[in-house]
């Protein structure tokens, strides 16, 4: 497109108390040829709008706006998706955190305007993909229980066609082997209601059911996915836009726990056994079916221990205040032990608790020691810590195991796949395990034909990995969101909420995905990465990084780059050796042209340069944050942001110190079990592929100490100008880069 | 707090007796609201004589749980709560903690387990001062204490509290003239004998 560029410079918010605004309109022309400069009090007024607004209309389709961060007022200037909009940061990063009228702020302002036009004259208007088969804009939801029901009612209630796979001839789910549920608002017991939400889900239009059904195959992407489901030996097809798996849970295996009695003696159940046996009709004693008329309840029987089940299901509590209360009216006489590590009881379940006292159920916080038989009776000895004591309840009639939650996509033993040639760790008959958080670790379920593995990747306790906190549905297959108990261990009302999430999730994928637009975190975002294929090597490193298994491979390795599954994240672009993927508005060559653009003082000016490139998800923000809240740091560093640390270049690194630049920060989220990063594994990458720069330091003669990796979170926005003014040491340290004028 | 180690330790472990529980439940006054107790020891962190107690007041709770009559009922903890209303106020669950205590004490007396003599003495002085005067004498009440046991721990203990006392004097706390007693002393011995014939509340 034939670009013509206009440069807008805001004075306001003290900008122009701070900078020589006049000699700063004066670059655009002088460097860069740009006879289109701007200066008004205030870009964000209407005025302002209407000043660029005027030059649109008179041609100009490529806006650099040097005012406020572009965290802010995006809405303001917001001028179509044909044309490019450039925020060049002055506001926050320049007036507010650096001395005013200075030579080293303005020289700062200068470069952040330079990196800014050279942006906006690389970038193009980015142009929605759309694929050339036809979009599908109905759900999958894979699990018919309590979340999978619900998931599929509200998608169906928003007007989308469900469909609706459950392995079981009768839709319910665990739900199907309870007597009741107790939910919010947690004050009594009620029905659960189960039967009747599945004659709902049976006879709503919206929503095709396949029961005694499981999928054999899913490929595509978003709005393509291609299934073949099958049902009593017959094969279907469907094509559907987005998926929702709520495949539900396990309790954990009883038999691993014989030291408390389970397996050894028959009047230890587990509450599994417990709930069927109450939902059948009358609780009794298993050995001789007898009266239970003492009854023990052991909490956390395998949980919160590291040689079972290391986390808190959180609703095993629950489910023993259910349990005692089934007991309580089935015989007011008798009596309920409840032996605990911690009441844990979420939300206001704090209530059925108070229930639960109020019947006189007795509650003993402490820790199992034997689990025995005296006479046809069981008796349990301990600790009790509230006590001090040993105990020893004796003339138990029935022990129950509050039993744990197992993701349904835990596998047994951790799979094995055939090894590649000469991969350390392979087996005799060259198999090797595959890893936790691999597409090839869960238990078979979508059963994708994605070169990163049929399922979705786990975290260490089997349950599909999502951005915890911030992202929870999003797996990291895009289109595909989890809900309910395969996700975390949950109670029912929780699962409920959670498939309206997912279920809300599903549609907004199939929403944007119809329009070419990027989901969350970059939702809206319709650029995407585009190969130059005929450079490609079959290297393979962009199959194998990208967090979201967006890549396909053929026979001959050949990326198959797969957009309505890619986030947009540019890992891929970071990976490449060739740099053969780009985005429109986003590439290694632009990055390396910004560099570039930033001047480099002669050596005996003693004004060092230092490149940050700083993740625009949470380091970038928590900038900003610095300065609003006017703190300083040195201005001799330039601050490029990038979408992801993923997506940093090496090769940008090797421009930078070639041209120069002192030394380069990489600013990005925490990696990890506990990652904050947004795109999984971006940060992690950079990490991994920083240690490799060594290598290229070396040859260029460089200290190690130039380059620096380190990793922020947003809260964490204090702690920057100080990690900055660190690392500004260092490189005062090392002095300067030598290659400096070449 | 007192070493709980001292005192009702039985040989073996505790095996649970949920009878002392249901009797508390039921005869104790205001003893079914501590089936809401949950251990948190709130009561036990902000009652003001808990270092002296044997039990802290969670810990009785703990007790009457378990089944252990006898150490619950002639514990010192029941008799020393001083009504400060302290772990009434805070308990998150809403146990009226020191109607609980006086309850038990109650309970206990009338179950025949003895407070120590100490207590019991006081309790005896302090009430006969009420219904003389209708109000405390500050000196008076200490001096028959003291003089309790005989003259010479009476004049030992009594020089051993002097600058107290000269302090209390000091502020106003304590007249050197005795106490005179209340306006419409009559009419209060005659609310006094009715509550007592009602037989309820009072340590
Ligand atoms: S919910 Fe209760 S029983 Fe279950 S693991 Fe957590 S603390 Fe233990
Ligand atoms: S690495 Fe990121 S940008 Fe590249 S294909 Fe995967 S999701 Fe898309
Ligand atoms: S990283 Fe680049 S060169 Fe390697 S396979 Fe992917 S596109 Fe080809
Ligand atoms: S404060 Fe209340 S709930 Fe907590 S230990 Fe004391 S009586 Fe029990």
């Amino acid at each position: 497109m034939s670009k013509k560029v206009g440069v807008y410079i805001c004075k306001g918010c003290g900008i122009g108390d701070s900078l020589d605004i006049e000699k700063l309109a004066g670059l655009p022309e002088e460097e860069y040829s740009i006879d289109t400069v701007k200066i008004h009090e205030a870009f964000c007024t209407k005025e302002g709008v209407d000043l660029i607004k005027d030059d649109i209309a008179n041609g100009v389709n490529a806006v650099v706006i040097a005012a406020c961060s572009p965290r802010v007022n995006y809405d303001v200037f917001d001028f179509g998706v044909d044309k490019i909009v450039e925020r060049v940061n002055l506001r926050e990063q320049v007036a507010w955190s650096h001395a005013p009228k200075d030579e080293d702020t303005q020289m700062l302002a200068e470069d952040n305007l330079r990196m800014g036009i050279v942006k906006a004259n690389a970038s193009e208007p980015p142009v929605p993909f759309k694929a050339e088969e036809d979009y599908s804009g109905k759900l999958l939801v894979v699990g018919g229980g309590l979340a999978g029901m619900t998931a599929a009612l509200e998608a169906a209630k928003a007007g989308y066609e469900v469909i609706l796979v459950e392995k079981e001839a009768k839709l319910g789910g665990f739900l199907n082997k309870c007597k009741q549920r107790v939910t919010f608002p947690y004050k009594e017991l009620t029905p659960t209601g189960i039967e009747d939400m599945a004659a709902e889900v049976s006879a709503n239009p919206n929503i095709k059911v396949y029961t005694s059904a499981k999928v054999d195959e899913i490929s595509g992407g978003p709005c393509l996915f291609n299934l073949k489901i099958s049902q009593n030996g017959t094969q279907i097809t469907e094509k559907v836009g987005s998926i929702i798996q709520a495949t539900g849970w396990v309790p954990y295996d009883a038999k691993k726990l014989p030291h408390l009695g389970y397996g050894r003696f028959k009047d230890v159940v587990t509450n599994v056994e417990f709930e069927e046996m109450a939902k059948e009709g009358k609780i009794r004693r298993p050995s001789d079916g007898g009266e239970v008329k003492t009854a023990l309840f052991i909490q956390c029987a395998g949980s919160r221990d590291p040689e079972h089940l290391p986390y808190c299901s959180s609703v095993c509590c629950l489910v023993s205040l259910k349990q005692a209360t089934y007991l309580k009216e089935q015989d007011p006489e008798a009596v309920s032990y409840i032996l605990y590590k911690d009441m844990r009881t979420i939300a206001q379940a704090e209530d059925f608790y108070r229930k639960a006292q109020r019947d006189g159920n007795i509650f003993i916080r402490g820790s199992v020691e034997a689990v025995g038989d005296e006479g046809g009776k069981l008796y349990v000895a301990g600790y009790d810590e509230l006590l001090g004591e040993k105990i020893k309840i004796e003339g138990i009639d029935l022990v129950v195991l509050a039993v744990g939650m197992v993701p349904a996509s835990k596998p047994e033993a951790v799979p094995k796949i055939k090894a590649p040639e000469g991969a350390p760790g392979a087996d005799s008959e060259g198999m090797i395990e595959v890893a936790a958080d691999s597409g090839f670790f869960a238990n078979r379920t979508l059963n994708l034909l994605y070169r990163q593995g049929p399922e979705l990747p786990t975290l260490r306790y089997g349950f599909p990995d999502s951005h915890f906190i911030c992202f929870p549905y999003e797996t990291r297959r895009t289109g595909i969101y989890t809900a309910g108990c395969i996700r975390r261990p949950m109670e029912s009302y929780q699962a409920e909420e959670d498939a309206v999430g997912a279920a809300m999730k599903a549609i907004q994928c199939i929403e944007l995905t119809m329009r070419g637009m990027a989901v969350h975190p970059r939702a809206g975002d319709m650029s995407y990465p585009e190969f130059f294929m005929q450079r490609c090597t079959q290297c393979k490193r962009c199959t194998e990084e990208c967090p979201f298994g967006a890549i396909n491979e053929d026979e001959k390795a050949n990326p198959l780059p797969q957009p309505t599954r890619c986030r947009r994240c540019g890992v891929c672009m970071g990976a490449c050796p060739e740099r053969i993927i780009s985005f429109k508005n986003y590439s290694v060559p632009m990055i390396g042209d910004m560099i570039k653009a930033i001047h480099v003082p002669e050596e005996d000016e003693g004004k060092p340069r230092v490149v940050a490139l700083i993740c625009e998800n949470d380091a970038y923000p928590a900038l900003d944050m610095a300065g609003i809240k006017r703190m300083s740091w040195s201005p001799y560093i330039r601050f490029i942001p990038v979408r992801c640390l993923g997506s940093v270049n090496l090769v940008w690194i090797a421009d930078s110190l070639s041209r120069g630049i002192d030394g380069i920060i990489l600013l990005g989220c925490r990696h990890g079990d506990d990652y904050q990063c947004h795109f999984i594994k971006g940060s992690e990458l950079a990490n991994v592929r920083l240690s490799k720069v060594a290598e290229t330091l070396q040859r260029l003669a460089l200290e190690s100490d130039r380059v620096r990796y380190v990793e922020i979170g947003i809260a964490d926005y204090h702690k920057l100008p100080g990690i900055l003014d660190d690392f500004m040491k260092v490189i005062e340290n090392v002095g300067p880069n030598p290659y400096k004028g070449w | 707090m007192a070493d709980p180690k001292k005192k009702g330790k039985a040989e073996g472990p505790v095996s649970y007796d949920p009878s002392f529980s249901k009797e508390v439940f039921e005869k104790v006054d205001y003893g079914e609201k501590i089936k809401m107790c949950m251990q948190c020891g709130v009561c036990a962190a902000s009652c003001p004589l808990s270092m002296v107690m044997d039990y802290s007041p969670r810990k009785i709770f703990a007790l009457i749980r378990a089944g252990k009559r006898s150490e619950v009922l002639s514990s010192k903890a029941i008799m020393l709560c001083t009504s400060c209303y302290s772990c009434k106020v805070r308990c998150p669950r809403k146990v009226p903690v020191v109607d609980v205590m006086h309850g038990l004490a109650n309970y206990a007396l009338k179950q025949g387990y003895v407070p120590r003599e100490e207590t019991a003495l006081f309790g005896r002085e302090f009430w006969k001062q009420i219904l003389r005067l209708g109000r405390i004498d500050e000196k008076d009440l200490p001096r028959r204490y003291f003089f309790s046991k005989g003259i010479i721990p009476g004049i030992k203990k009594s020089m051993e509290l002097a600058d107290m006392g000269i302090v209390l004097m000091l502020h106003k706390r304590m007249k050197l003239l005795p106490e005179r007693s209340v306006k419409g002393i009559k009419e209060l011995r005659k609310m006094l004998e009715k509550a007592s014939a009602m037989g309820n509340g009072g340590a």
